[in-house]
């Protein structure tokens, strides 16, 4: 056998043990992490500001216009991505709304043009990191009945902002939170999330 | 070779550090990868599908059109993209599994070297043009009024099934021609004439589950042979509680052989005189002889233990061992490959070893009649090498004017000595439907684009069924990658259309033709469906249509066998030329996948090249080691190869895989290796007239050094030929860089 196969051997089986090992744990814990009180991730990052083909405001939607996240990232409860809301949902307000500013008639451009808007990615993960934002609504939103039953900005903002900052008081996405595996990791810890190296890494 | 010894106490322990290791490490490490804000751009859509859900895959059931298995699979679709192909888990031929050459389907479909645009030749060069003058010279050439005679013209094609069989029928049928060559190297044609002949039925179905013993002369049904995935599905059963015994005799070492309890390795062509010896014993034991003519009887006779030990180079006591085996396990079941069907005796021999199967009584009991398919325009009609033969002398005679090329690759495959490249110039007007510029499609005077199955309609009816037959639907995972491609049945339909408008012109494509075919099935094979709309949409979910086939009897009908005792001595040529099969890159139609290319043989672990197997003791006798150069040399031509030696070959044999060697066919298969075919001698077989495959005899001579080796996958990590796909350093150097 050569270097190659006996290495992969080690880290198959190693990380079949700690599978084993950690699974038991997280199966027991998982019945009652409902009813616990949530410990935000600490920890911030001073990412740069992104220069986005339309500066979207994401304060006059959701602080001042009180638009729920999820009304426009509608994927996150039921994928991985929460989704950039397609331009159809954009246009089906600002056919009527704030059509005469700048911003909006760059909006109605593309719209016209038929083309999607070109938006750049501001919270990244790499390819190896499997996160989901499905799991992650349904463990802080869907499952505490405080926030599930009223579902509005005011109540899910806090928990989005757990990663993201919160946008109610940001224009233009900016990455204000780490998103490293240890930042990661310490919140699993402290709210009792998964700790298998499979759980994020498949 | 490094020893790797771990006992069972050093494992356990080397896991148990290993597992605290990787746990502690991996939360140090420095991370070297750097994540970028704003760099990658994500586009939305405008306005989605609502059963588009960006993130979240759903599956769509389709046909597998890799090989002509014609296995159910289905297609992971994500965000309008086809992604992964699995098994269909309803498909009663590969129950949910599928092999290497299906999951590399996805990477027919997202090939770089897709044909995009119909091209025509000018001044000697293929030269882009667009659709409409496409269409143009197709009518001028071949339409109604270019006064083509049907028995000018001719369709060469690979085996083909379903709709788009009938599609060609009536093509032919409305030039009034007969000329369909279905050309297939892999094809076990001289095995379906024996059956045809004995059993009454060319593809009875094989029940390797009933069976107790598989007695296999090359038969490598889990990796080349006819429905390789289902029967692996139903080899599974076999050596199942109680676990039934393989025993594989053959000239090179197959997937199978390598699988088996015994692996015994014979005299090329000399797998009929074994089979006869084994009659030999199980009579002499008192086996049943009743149905047996007296001259074949006799010659069983004449075959006695020492004789066949003989010719066939397997000692006595074992041949006697294999007898004992099969007296001691019933049910069995005997089985046939292209290592018996390859030479000018191949139907005698195959007939020879079909005896074993009457003198053990399996018929009726593993050998079990197929059904037949109430719908015979559907069948598949299957390719072979005669028809080939047969297409290049009307070529050579200039009887064909017009020829229209899809699903096979003569050009490639075609013997040397055929010279059918040249032969092709006698055709003034070739047309390729195609998806990549492979040697036929460049030898073509119009090349038209064609879709990739995952982009098409179709439905396919494998020629080997289950006991459950189905046809197999093929539906689009997702739209057309270039709107460049049209898809073959949309093709066909507007040839159809300028020669029968009437019967032909009612169809807007071939989407409506093929559900209008199945909406106008008689109502006992739309089962529960409550109306027409719902039991296409049910077919389409399932992605295939279960068909109650009509009930046919095998009867036991021996036919007269003469083998010759043992192939002729070549002193010129004195080793056997076995251009093997392989599940992979098949015969060679897979070479432009790079999965294919990267994943190793099975036997050899060699990757993106060929390779020339030989027995320890040949390599001594003619000083050759491991990895050398060699020249390979037949009466036709000559090729060189490096040399893999090991012990799964016969002394008598140099075997080559077929599959490389492409003068064309795209980036990933130009130029890596070569093609044994090309070796070929002109022996075909006696009865069937079909190319014989395993006949040829060839001579090793040292080749021209040249820098290099054989990749194997694995050793030294040297499979990533230096592109570091996944890094590594040993561990001594990790310790010293990065540890504590």
């Amino acid at each position: 056998m050569s270097y190659l196969s006996r290495h992969w051997l080690l880290v198959s089986s190693a990380l079949i043990i700690f599978t084993l090992l950690t699974w038991g744990i997280w199966a027991t814990a998982a019945e009652d992490v409902k009813g616990k009180p949530v410990v935000p991730p600490e920890g911030t990052y001073d990412g740069k500001d992104v220069e986005q083909p339309i500066e979207f405001p994401h304060d006059v939607h959701t602080k001042v216009n009180k638009i729920n996240c999820l009304y426009c990232h509608t994927y996150a409860r039921r994928s991985k991505v929460a989704g950039i809301p397609p331009t159809g949902k954009c246009m089906g307000c600002h056919l009527h709304i704030a059509t005469d500013k700048p911003r909006i008639q760059q909006l109605t451009k593309y719209w016209e043009k038929r083309q999607p808007i070109p938006w750049k990615k501001v919270h990244d993960l790499p390819d190896f990191v499997h996160f989901t934002h499905e799991k992650h609504l349904k463990r802080f939103i869907f499952d505490k009945p405080e926030i599930a039953q009223n579902l509005s900005v005011d109540t899910v903002a806090p928990v989005c902002a757990y990663c993201h900052g919160d946008l109610r008081n940001m224009t233009v996405a900016r990455k204000v939170k780490p998103l490293t595996m240890g930042w990661c990791v310490s919140c699993h810890q402290a709210n009792e999330g998964p700790s298998d190296c499979w759980k994020c890494h498949k | 070779m490094r020893s790797n010894n771990i006992n069972r106490r050093d494992f356990l322990k080397i896991v148990g550090w290993g597992a605290t290791g990787t746990a502690l490490a991996a939360c140090d490490l420095p991370s070297t990868v750097t994540l970028e804000e704003g760099k990658e751009t994500v586009v939305s859509y405008l306005s989605p599908e609502e059963y588009n859900v960006p993130g979240v895959g759903v599956w769509y059931a389709s046909a597998c059109t890799q090989c002509a298995a014609a296995c159910g699979i289905q297609g992971r679709v994500f965000e309008g993209r086809a992604l992964k192909l699995e098994g269909n888990p309803d498909s009663p031929l590969n129950h949910g599994k599928l092999c290497q050459m299906g999951q590399a389907g996805i990477q027919v479909h997202y090939n770089p070297d897709r044909l995009t645009r119909p091209l025509l030749r000018k001044d000697g060069k293929l030269t882009e043009i667009s659709w409409d003058e496409a269409y143009k010279i197709l009518e001028q050439k071949a339409g109604p009024a270019s006064n083509l005679s049907g028995d000018r013209f001719a369709w060469v094609t690979g085996t083909v099934s379903g709709h788009q069989a009938v599609l060609i029928a009536a093509h032919l049928e409305s030039l009034g021609s007969t000329n369909h060559y279905t050309h297939e190297i892999i094809s076990p044609t001289v095995g379906q004439a024996v059956n045809r002949d004995m059993l009454g039925d060319a593809m009875p179905r094989l029940a390797l589950d009933k069976a107790r013993l598989i007695l296999s002369f090359g038969a490598d049904f889990l990796g080349t042979w006819i429905s390789p995935l289902h029967f692996s599905t139903e080899y599974a059963k076999f050596r199942a509680a109680p676990r039934g015994v393989l025993v594989q005799v053959e000239p090179k070492m197959t997937l199978t052989g390598a699988n088996a309890d015994l692996w015994v390795a014979v005299r090329p062509g000399t797998e009929g005189v074994l089979a006869l010896g084994l009659a030999h014993l199980l009579l002499a034991q008192g086996g049943n002889a009743a149905n047996i003519p007296e001259a074949t009887q006799a010659l069983i006779t004449s075959h006695d233990l020492a004789k066949v030990s003989a010719i066939t180079g397997i000692a006595g006591e074992r041949i006697e061992r294999i007898a004992a085996l099969l007296k001691q396990h019933s049910p069995s079941l005997v089985l046939a490959g292209a290592p018996v069907e390859g030479h000018a005796h191949g139907y005698q021999a195959v007939a020879a070893v079909q005896l074993l199967n009457v003198i053990l009584g399996n018929i009726g009991q593993t050998i079990m009649p197929s059904g037949e398919l109430p719908f015979p325009q559907m069948a598949a009609v299957t390719g072979n090498t005669r028809n080939l033969l047969t297409f290049a002398e009307a070529a050579q005679n200039k009887a064909i004017d017009v020829a229209f090329f899809y699903g096979a690759n003569p050009v490639y495959t075609a013997p040397a000595y055929l010279k059918l490249g040249e032969q092709l110039q006698n055709i003034p007007f070739k047309v390729a439907f195609s998806l990549f510029p492979d040697e036929t499609t460049l030898a073509a005077d119009l090349v038209l684009p064609i879709s990739s199955s995952i982009e098409d309609w179709g439905s396919h009816v494998a020629a080997y069924q289950a006991e459950q037959a189905v046809i197999t639907v093929q539906q689009p995972l997702m739209e057309r990658l270039y709107g460049g491609t049209v898809g073959f049945g949309n093709l066909m339909l507007t040839l159809l259309k300028t020669r029968n408008p009437e019967a032909y012109g009612a169809w807007d494509d071939y989407y409506a033709f093929l559900k209008n075919a199945f909406l106008t099935l008689p109502g006992e094979f739309k089962g529960e469906a409550p109306n027409d709309e719902e039991f296409w949409n049910q077919t389409l979910q399932v992605g295939q249509l279960k068909i109650a086939t009509l009930a046919k009897t095998l009867q036991a009908n021996i036919v007269e066998i003469a083998l010759p005792d043992a192939p002729a001595p070549d002193t010129n040529y004195p080793l056997h030329l076995v251009p093997s099969a392989q599940l992979g890159l098949w015969d060679g139609r897979h070479a432009n996948l790079p999965w294919i290319q990267e994943a190793p043989d099975q036997i050899s672990k060699v990757v993106w090249d060929s390779w020339a197997e030989l027995h320890p003791s040949t390599a001594a006798k003619l000083g050759v080691e491991q990895g050398d150069m060699l020249k390979i040399s037949s009466a036709q031509g000559s090729l060189q190869v490096r040399a893999y030696i090991f012990k799964g070959v016969h002394p008598d044999v140099v075997a080559i895989p077929m599959g490389q060697g492409h003068e064309e066919y795209g980036r990933y298969a130009k130029g890596v290796g070569v093609n044994p075919l090309k070796l070929l001698s002109p022996i075909v077989d006696g009865k069937t007239g079909e190319l014989a495959l395993y006949a040829t005899r060839v001579q090793v001579a040292p080749g021209t050094a040249t820098k290099g080796e054989l990749v194997r996958e694995g050793r030294d990590n040297s499979s990533q030929l230096g592109r570091k796909l996944a890094g590594t350093i040993p561990a001594e150097q990790f310790r010293s860089t990065e540890g504590a």
